[in-house]
């Protein structure tokens, strides 16, 4: 049973008389542990595709299960819920509330789920180490550089041990010293934590680095030279 | 709602002093808006209070029936008290004394030390059982006015526009032509009494040359005693008395001043409506630079009542300080301040129904100040908000 299941999914934005596609029933398995990178030309449908995993935006036809459950399905409100237990999200530009130390930014998502005040400081505690920042803890995000930034978002990203953790462009506005930090980063969560990734990148050199690369043309993705397919597809 | 995972109260707070200037021009605006609407309510609450405080039920005053309402205008015979004790059973008596109040009331122009104009002044003249019947009067310095003498309530002065100082025990006032030392101070409940001056009456007759009377208060032993003085005033159809329970007359004026409360209600509610209307405004400022955060917020998986939650709590806790300071402000500054009016002066009053008024207010202001901006910001799709810079 593959963990991210999306099945025949389809986007389509109006725009005055004609309708843009930019996903035309897209399939894809992401299994546990994976490590997928997502490219294609600028407003190819990454972004989007991304967005209807993570539960921010909705398709406009087909199924996307995710350990288990139907995000379509799914009314706003448990929506948000779900997303907080089950997505962790790494934004192009780090997203942090100014007003929030690096520790309490990291800590915002465990507010959300049921938990002691001690076991939260343990896993921000692990968060932060696991970015190396520790010992900028109590900086606020106007304190830090893009890079620190970055990390204090992937922090609060992996912090409540999400099924899935997404990333849209996350070096897209970093040098590329501190972009081969952060790629390293997403690496070692990927490895040594075990955690399930998918990063949408226009950076081949980027795109590399994951275990697998999937290119989105057209409307469709394909992946080592043919197109994707869900398991659902396979088995049906 | 409750049960749903809030954002932390620090958050709150915190971005209360993201734009410190914003919010300290916001917070000065929320308290000025408070503060007008507590005046406004101290205004009609002054009011009624000195109108509430002036009628007592078992007094029956006995005036002209010609004089309408007015008391100033009203004469009477020299002899009605003594007809009226002989005629009428139930009035109270205690000390060996009947509770009759012969007095006489009129406006005058009344000159003090430090004043170079005169200003119009309300004089009572009264006998020693005055006190008894205006059960509320009582001197707080000084001695009841012996000859040459008068005892001035403690807003007299306010009325008059004099200082403090001029109407103190010792100092001389002027009017009719004879100058009168200052006795006493007496207050009397918040009532209309204490914007008079209070004479000896069989003085006040001799300088003014008058025998006659404005009218006479009378105690009765019962609440129905009205009904006996009534019946008194119509069978002596020659003296053209009327009588009136000290109440009803107040409450006639209580309804006479309706419009002038009606028309500061209506002030309450422009002022409060204008305060949502700025709070809107810098709401609006506050949301719109937060579109992403508050976007970010969602990705993360608070929900959107969580989010407007804590935008209506920022609005209210400036709200709120708001109204501390403005309450601070006006139990120190508006509280107590004397006010003139055509039948006396009378104290703004900052009690609790005006300061429940005000944080009601300023509740009002938080909450339907936030909540437009913060539902507009809510209804953006999260997915176009993230991008928004
Ligand atoms: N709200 C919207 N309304 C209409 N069209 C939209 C909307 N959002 C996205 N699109 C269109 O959908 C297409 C895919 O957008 P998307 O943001 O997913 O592209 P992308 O592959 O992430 O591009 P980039 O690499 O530039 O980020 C684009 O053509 C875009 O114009
Ligand atoms: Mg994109």
């Amino acid at each position: 049973m593959p963990l991210v299941e999306v099945i025949n999914v389809s986007k389509e934005y109006a725009n005055g008389e004609e309708t843009i596609r930019p996903l035309d029933e897209v399939s894809l398995n992401v299994n546990e542990g994976d490590y997928v990178s997502l490219m294609g030309a600028s407003g190819s449908g990454k972004s989007t595709l991304l967005n209807l995993i993570a539960g921010i935006d909705q398709a406009t036809s087909g199924e996307i299960v995710v350990a288990d459950t139907d995000i379509t399905k799914l009314a706003r409100g448990k929506l948000a819920d779900w997303r907080a237990a089950h997505i962790g999200y790494v934004f192009q530009t780090h997203n942090l509330i100014p007003v929030l130390t690096a520790y309490e930014n990291v800590e915002m998502p465990l507010l959300l789920l049921p938990m002691s005040a001690s076991e939260r400081r343990k896993r921000v505690e692990i968060a932060m180490e696991a970015v190396d920042l520790t010992s900028r803890a109590s900086h606020y995000p106007r304190q830090m550089s893009g890079g620190q930034e970055q990390r204090v978002g992937i922090a609060r990203a992996i912090v409540s041990n999400p099924t899935v953790v997404v990333a849209d462009e996350p070096t897209g506005s970093l040098d590329d010293k501190t972009t081969e930090q952060i790629l390293s980063l997403l690496s070692r969560i990927n490895e040594e934590l075990g955690m399930t990734l998918l990063m949408v990148t226009h950076d081949s050199e980027a795109g590399q680095r994951a275990k697998r690369q999937i290119r989105l043309e057209r409307g469709r993705l394909m992946e080592n030279g043919k197109e994707t397919t869900s398991a659902h597809l396979r088995t049906a | 709602m409750l049960g749903q995972k809030l954002l932390p109260w620090d958050y709150g707070v915190r971005n209360l002093f993201r734009r410190p200037s914003r919010s300290a021009l916001t917070l000065g605006g929320l308290t000025i808006v408070v503060l007008l609407v507590l005046v406004v309510v101290g205004f009609i609450r002054g009011l009624e209070k000195s109108l509430a405080a002036t009628g007592n039920p078992n007094v029956v005053l006995v005036y002209a029936l010609s004089s309408g309402a007015d008391i100033e205008n009203s004469s009477i015979p020299g002899r009605t008290p003594a007809l009226l004790s002989a005629s009428v059973d139930g009035v109270r008596r205690g000390h060996g004394v009947e509770y009759v109040s012969p007095e006489l009331y009129l406006g005058t122009r009344i000159t003090t030390a430090g004043m170079t104009e005169p200003g119009m002044g309300l004089v009572r003249g009264v006998t020693t059982t005055a006190p008894l019947v205006r059960g509320q009067v009582q001197i707080v310095e000084g001695t009841w006015p012996q000859r040459g003498e008068v005892m001035v309530g403690r807003l007299a002065h306010s009325k008059l526009s004099a200082s403090k100082e001029d109407l103190a025990v010792g100092q001389q006032v002027t009017f009719d032509g004879q100058t009168w030392t200052i006795s006493g101070l007496f207050n009397a409940a918040g009532s209309a009494f204490e914007s008079e001056i209070w004479a000896p009456l069989e003085e006040l007759q001799t300088v003014l040359k008058r025998q006659d009377l404005s009218m006479v208060a009378v105690s009765m032993d019962s609440l129905d005693g009205a009904a006996d003085v009534e019946l008194f005033c119509r069978e002596r159809i020659d003296l053209e008395l009327k009588a009136v329970a000290e109440s009803s007359y107040y409450a006639a004026m209580q309804k006479h001043y309706k419009p002038v409360r009606m028309l500061g209600w209506v002030v309450v509610a422009l002022v409060a409506g204008s305060g949502i209307f700025a709070g809107l405004n810098t709401m609006y400022g506050a949301v719109v630079g937060r579109v992403r955060e508050l976007a970010t917020l969602q990705a993360i998986g608070f929900r959107r009542r969580a989010i407007l939650l804590t935008l209506v709590q920022e609005a209210t806790l400036l709200a709120c300080a708001g109204a501390i300071v403005a309450c601070v402000v006006g139990l120190l500054l508006v509280d107590g301040t004397a006010v003139r009016f055509t039948m006396g002066a009378f104290m703004l009053s900052v009690d609790s129904v005006g300061i429940a008024v005000a944080c009601e207010v300023a509740a009002l202001l938080g909450v339907v100040g936030a909540l437009p901006p913060a539902i507009k910001a809510m209804r953006l799709p999260v997915v176009e908000a993230i991008k928004s810079i």
